[in-house]
């Protein structure tokens, strides 16, 4: 809401500074977003009138103007612009003059002729976005007077939330203010001087549905000359954001901001009159088929849904969001009816959803209107078309529903809002306070019921007599409807500021695991691993869901959901790109991974945890993953070391870290092979269990398969990806670890090289050397690889370091040898390895 | 074998050892030198080899001389050793100089996203008062994320919450975490502590301050006696933790329609400090949160008697926080995912 202080002064006194008034608002609960000042721009901007206009001696498309500037010499002036004719006033930017956009007004020579200023269009001072034309100035404008003076403004710009329909009007403003200032609320004076034909005469109003539209005000104004309103007129109105359009439309809009009363004004010619002559208007739904062109020029299909304002030929416009073409009020117009109705909130809105018209005038309806807001915009819109436009006003007004209700009655127990608010007002205080804002009240005498609970499901609560102060809301105050409503405005009303802080003392809930802990956990020692955690949009594009759905079987970790279900996909998405819930993090790695190479960060090792989602019948599932992705440099190169190529090692290498944290075996890579998102060739499943056999990690790892990166169009030219369901990632903490004791006798290590055909998997040969170890076999790690001579083409032979130990006793050379002996000769029997001494 | 023979040869084994000891070169000769003269079967042996020899009178003096000599040369010894080992070190240490001002061997170093991080801080904070952490579903029904905190369908009130809807019928993206506060308040018994973090969505085109996907935490306090005194309190202690002791905060109404009263929750501006700058719209507060006391429909929705029970909820943006704390002044750096952004948060 665009607050211009000329209008706002009219309605109560402001002796604050601008910044002042906007900061008290603000802590009122009317947030000042900004504050405008119109007219600092118009330092030497003066209103002339215009001598002389004569065709440029050497250019065309150029005038040479005379202007008279109420003193001195008349100024000549050269302009482009073909809306100047002699007599007319219009602001004049004299040499000095820096205009909005700091545009510096010099005396300049155009085509040989001296220019001392410039003439200025709404555009050119920033007043509107017309720029065609000079803007003209009403013929009374005080000559040489300065623009500033006459137009300039400071407007506030107001957040008026979405409950305080009543404050979307300099009135409902000024109420504001009154109640912070102590000053008084001025209403303009509101009569009309209806000396016309009695309307009866004239309009007929019929409501089909009282419920869509409570209440119908109708005026006529016959005789009215429409055209430009007074200059005065439009400054206020582009001063509060609203488009100047002719006098009629501007005295509905002005009533709008100034009441905060949305009217209507029709073209009284273009109504189908009665069998008696009269303009009859039905207020009623649309029925299928019927179409309307609206003001904007688009013919529109109507259904049920929209309540329209039509007459016995058709509808004449969409009830509350915007009127007919047909009887739009024209230079033409011989006279007009003025329509101030009550609309059903929530139909309006609907409808103005719908044709996405949603203006200055739905929001107001949206909101709610007053009830008797119907009648006093009628009267004001007619005082004021009377005024601006002449004519005569019809007596009297159609009024369907002329009863005003009774004002709303709401009780609250002052004990029980201190103690909601922490606060000791008492009473008196607290019914002091509300006086402020027009709130009457009195201590109930006998035992009433109290609100707590309005809107679908009411609830009340008794109070005992003397517990209970009755309150009596203001009609414009739609918002406040229960007890916390009234807690509220005392604590608003008072100063939040006022309510003392108290550090909490109320008894203290029990401890309850926290769902971070193991997510937590896991984040820091994969960042503290060299890895940059990033997040990534949940909703991606078709493309990505298509490309990126892993066909190998989800297989979650203890305690983690499965992912299952189909896409879950966005009815109305803002953009493709971002429309379907993901299923998987790979895709969304690869993207982060090549949108970074597009910046010319290649190196990159990522991680994410972040969520699967999807959908089972009407139901849906959330899961939560892992996912890692490498390319480029692991190491990147250093004047000590050479550059290292990430490479699937270390994606095992964070998992395996992983492992270490969640206190799980050594994971166990299986071969993948058929997974199209990865490299047949390169690619594992991946499973790491805790000692009771759930699996603690569970997923895949590998190189991305490289048609899916060329169909990407990846910079990066091999991309390493994991995505592991952990355990813990939904909830829950990390085991502590179990320490185990340091061995007494000193372990013995012996390396043991084995010659095996590729086809043999390091895993199979690692685990048949563990089976066949022995119980003092503590450990076998793969400590070296060669291929070459003498072995053959198809051969490496892989070393292992052996740990030998036992708790209670030193483990001897012999029975170490024998244990050799022993794996040496299943090795041979079973996977057809040679041992070499 | 006479006695003075003896003692003459020991003396002269004495004058040879220390002969060669001045010319011994390095620790090595003189490891071996000691061996030859020393040793087992070192010269000195040799010599008192003879010393079976003698009459039995004669025996004790020669090996007072022997043993006399014996000191001698290893104190020599030791002496030598001590100037020839140091003379070596130096010279190992001299060879061994490198240029101690080449940078050194990068470690790489990893990054937390600045969101969770953010959020994560949030909890931690909040985990010093008691709360505790509860997780919500992303997807939820409408009657969750709006009906059931008093926004019902077609509330002008909803215009603050652009809405993604799903395939799912009745469901949507929920656009803030505030419906968390009934899974709170259906899952617990008062006294409730809890901080609600989580993803939410809008339909809402990305801009510098605005983002279709972004992070939330919400935090919901309820018990007998919890004032809106309390929340103040409470907001108080967590802008000092996340902002810096000392720091001024305001206390304004704002709108939501669960709560009633309603707050604003404003810390002064951390980049002028309060005079009024750019950063603050020059108004020299900075907007962290909203809050309020729990709308007594939400109570009774989340299954509490709004009689018996009350409390607050609040609720903010961590990118919000982030972007106070560390001036970052767009909002997309946090979903852009450049390293060159996130590599700065470690
Ligand atoms: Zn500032």
């Amino acid at each position: 809401m665009r607050v211009p202080l000329s209008w706002l002064r009219e309605f109560v006194d402001v002796d604050l500074a601008p910044e002042d008034l906007a900061a008290r608002l603000t802590l009122l609960g009317m947030e000042v977003k900004g504050i405008e000042r119109r007219g600092t721009d118009w330092a030497n901007v003066v209103v002339g009138e215009l001598l002389a206009v004569e065709k440029h001696p050497n250019a065309d498309r150029l005038s040479l103007t005379r202007v008279n500037m109420g003193s001195g010499e008349p100024l000549e002036i050269v302009c482009g612009a073909t809306n100047i004719a002699v007599g007319q006033r219009v602001p004049v930017a004299l040499p000095g003059a820096v205009l909005p956009g700091n545009r510096r007004i010099e005396r300049t020579e155009k085509m040989g002729v001296v220019s001392n200023g410039m003439l200025c269009s709404g555009d050119e001072l920033g007043l509107n976005a017309d720029a065609d034309g000079i803007l003209i100035l009403a013929p009374e404008t005080p000559l040489g007077a300065k623009l500033a003076d006459l137009y300039g403004d400071v407007v506030l710009d107001v957040d008026v939330k979405p409950n305080r329909g009543d404050a979307l009007s300099i009135l409902g403003i000024a109420r504001e203010v009154a109640a912070l200032t102590g000053g008084t609320v001025r209403m303009p004076a509101i009569e009309v001087a209806d000396t016309g034909e009695p309307i009866e005469g004239r309009l007929t109003v019929r409501v089909d549905d009282e419920r869509l539209c409570p209440r119908f005000v109708g005026r006529w104004v016959d005789g009215v000359t429409v055209r430009p309103s007074p200059d005065w007129v439009q400054m206020r109105l582009l001063a509060a954001g609203i488009r100047p359009i002719s006098n009629v439309v501007d005295a509905s809009n002005y009533v709008m901001v100034e009441l905060g009363k949305p009217i209507h004004t029709f073209d009284a010619a273009a109504v189908a009159r009665d069998g008696s002559g009269r303009a009859g208007i039905v207020v009623r739904p649309a029925a299928a088929g019927e179409r309307l062109e609206t003001l904007d020029h688009v013919d529109r299909a109507l259904d049920p849904e929209a309540l329209l304002i039509a007459d016995a030929n058709g509808p004449l416009g969409i009830a509350g969001v915007m009127g007919g073409a047909a009887s739009e009020v024209s230079n033409a117009t011989p006279a007009v009816i003025v329509e101030s109705a009550i609309f059903d909130p929530v139909s309006i809105r609907r409808t103005a959803f719908r044709f996405a018209l949603r203006s200055e005038a739905s929001l107001r309806f949206e909101k709610g209107q007053e009830f008797r807001l119907a009648r006093v915009g009628a009267d004001r819109t007619a005082q004021l078309i009377l005024a601006w436009a002449g004519g005569s006003v019809a007596r009297g007004a159609v009024d369907t529903h002329p009863e005003e209700p009774t004002p709303r009655r709401v009780a609250f127990r002052p004990a029980r809002v201190d103690r909601l608010l922490g606060t000791s007002l008492g009473v008196d205080a607290q019914r002091a306070v509300l006086e402020r804002v027009g709130i009457e009240t009195e201590v109930s005498a006998g035992p009433i019921g109290v609100a707590i609970a309005a809107g679908p499901t009411p609830e009340s609560v008794p109070a005992g007599a003397g517990h209970a102060v009755l309150a009596t809301i203001p009609t414009w105050r739609r918002d406040i409807e229960i007890e916390a409503d009234l807690a509220e405005e005392i604590a608003r009303i008072h100063g939040y500021e006022e309510v003392p802080p108290r550090r909490p003392s109320t008894q203290m809930p029990a401890w309850r695991e926290t769902p971070l802990a193991a997510r937590d956990a896991l984040r820091g020692a994969l960042a503290g691993a060299g890895l940059t955690e990033v997040v990534s949009y949940a909703l991606v594009s078709a493309r990505m869901i298509e490309a990126f759905a892993w066909t190998v079987d989800d297989r979650p970790a203890a305690g983690e959901a499965a992912r299952e279900g189909a896409p879950v996909t966005v009815t109305n998405p803002l953009s493709m790109d971002h429309s379907i819930l993901r299923q998987s993090l790979v895709g969304s790695l690869v993207e982060v991974v090549d949108t970074n190479a597009r910046h010319g960060q290649t190196d990159l090792a990522i991680f994410e945890v972040g969520k699967g989602y999807g959908r089972v019948g009407d139901d849906s599932r959330e899961w939560w993953r892992l996912g890692l992705a490498f390319a480029g440099a692991m190491e990147p190169p250093a004047w000590n070391r050479p550059r290292r190529e990430a490479d699937i090692e270390d994606a095992k290498g964070a998992i395996e870290l992983v492992a270490g944290l969640l206190g799980s075996g050594v994971p166990k890579y299986t071969p993948l092979g058929d997974e199209p998102i990865l490299h047949p060739g390169r690619s594992a499943s991946v499973e790491s269990r805790f000692a009771d056999g759930s699996l603690a990690i569970a997923g895949v790892v590998g190189e991305l398969h490289p048609r899916l990166a060329e169909a990407w169009d990846l910079r990066a030219h091999r991309v390493v990806v994991a995505e592991l369901s952990v355990a813990g990632l939904a909830g829950g903490s990390l085991t502590p670890e179990r320490s185990v004791p340091l061995p007494r006798f000193q372990p013995i290590e012996r390396d043991l090289t084995v010659d095996v055909p590729d086809r043999v998997a390091a895993a199979a040969v690692t685990d048949a050397v563990s089976a066949a170890g022995g119980s003092a076999l503590e450990d076998t790690t793969l400590v070296g690889t060669y291929r070459g001579h003498p072995l053959g083409p198809d051969e490496r032979s892989l070393t292992f370091r052996l740990r030998f130990g036992a708790p209670d006793r030193a483990v001897g050379e012999a029975e170490i040898d024998a244990a050799i002996g022993t794996i040496s000769d299943a090795l041979r029997e079973n996977i057809g390895a040679r041992i070499r001494s | 074998m006479e006695l003075a023979q003896l003692t003459q040869d020991l003396e002269t084994l004495a004058a040879e050892t220390a002969t060669a000891l001045a010319g011994a070169p390095d620790v090595a000769s003189l490891d071996a030198l000691e061996v030859d003269v020393l040793g087992k079967k070192g010269r000195l042996t040799g010599v008192l080899r003879g010393i079976g020899a003698l009459p039995v009178d004669d025996r004790p003096k020669v090996g007072a001389v022997a043993n006399r000599v014996r000191a001698g040369i290893e104190a020599e010894i030791a002496e030598r050793r001590a100037v020839l080992g140091s003379a070596e070190l130096d010279a190992r240490l001299a060879a061994e100089t490198i240029d101690v001002t080449m940078p050194g061997r990068p470690f790489r170093h990893g990054s937390l996203h600045p969101s969770i991080e953010s959020m994560f801080e949030i909890a931690r904070i909040f985990g010093q008062f008691g709360f505790v952490v509860h997780e919500s579903p992303e997807i939820e029904d409408d009657l969750t994320n709006f009906q059931d905190l008093n926004i019902p369908p077609d509330h002008p009130a909803r215009d603050l919450w652009d809405t993604l809807y799903v395939d799912i019928p009745g469901h949507l993206l929920r656009t803030h975490t505030s419906p968390g506060q009934l899974h709170v308040m259906r899952t617990m018994q008062p006294p409730i502590r809890a901080l609600l973090p989580g993803r939410c969505f809008r339909y809402e085109a990305i801009d510098a301050s605005h983002g279709s996907e972004f992070f939330q935490v919400e935090g919901i306090m309820v018990d007998e006696g919890t004032t809106m005194g309390d929340l103040r309190g409470l907001l108080d202690e967590f802008a000092h933790a996340m902002f810096g002791a000392g720091k001024r905060t305001r206390f304004r109404p704002g709108y939501y329609p669960f709560t009633e009263p309603s707050v604003a929750f404003d810390v002064e501006c951390l980049v002028c400090g309060g005079p009024g700058c750019p950063a603050c719209g020059r108004s020299g507060w900075m907007t962290i949160l909203g809050a309020g006391m729990i709308h007594p429909v939400v109570l009774r929705r989340g299954g509490l008697d709004p009689e018996r029970y009350q409390g607050f909820a609040f609720g903010m943006g961590p990118e919000r926080i982030s972007m106070l704390r560390h001036r970052i002044t767009d909002l997309r750096l946090f979903l852009e995912n450049d390293v060159r952004f996130l590599g700065q948060f470690r």
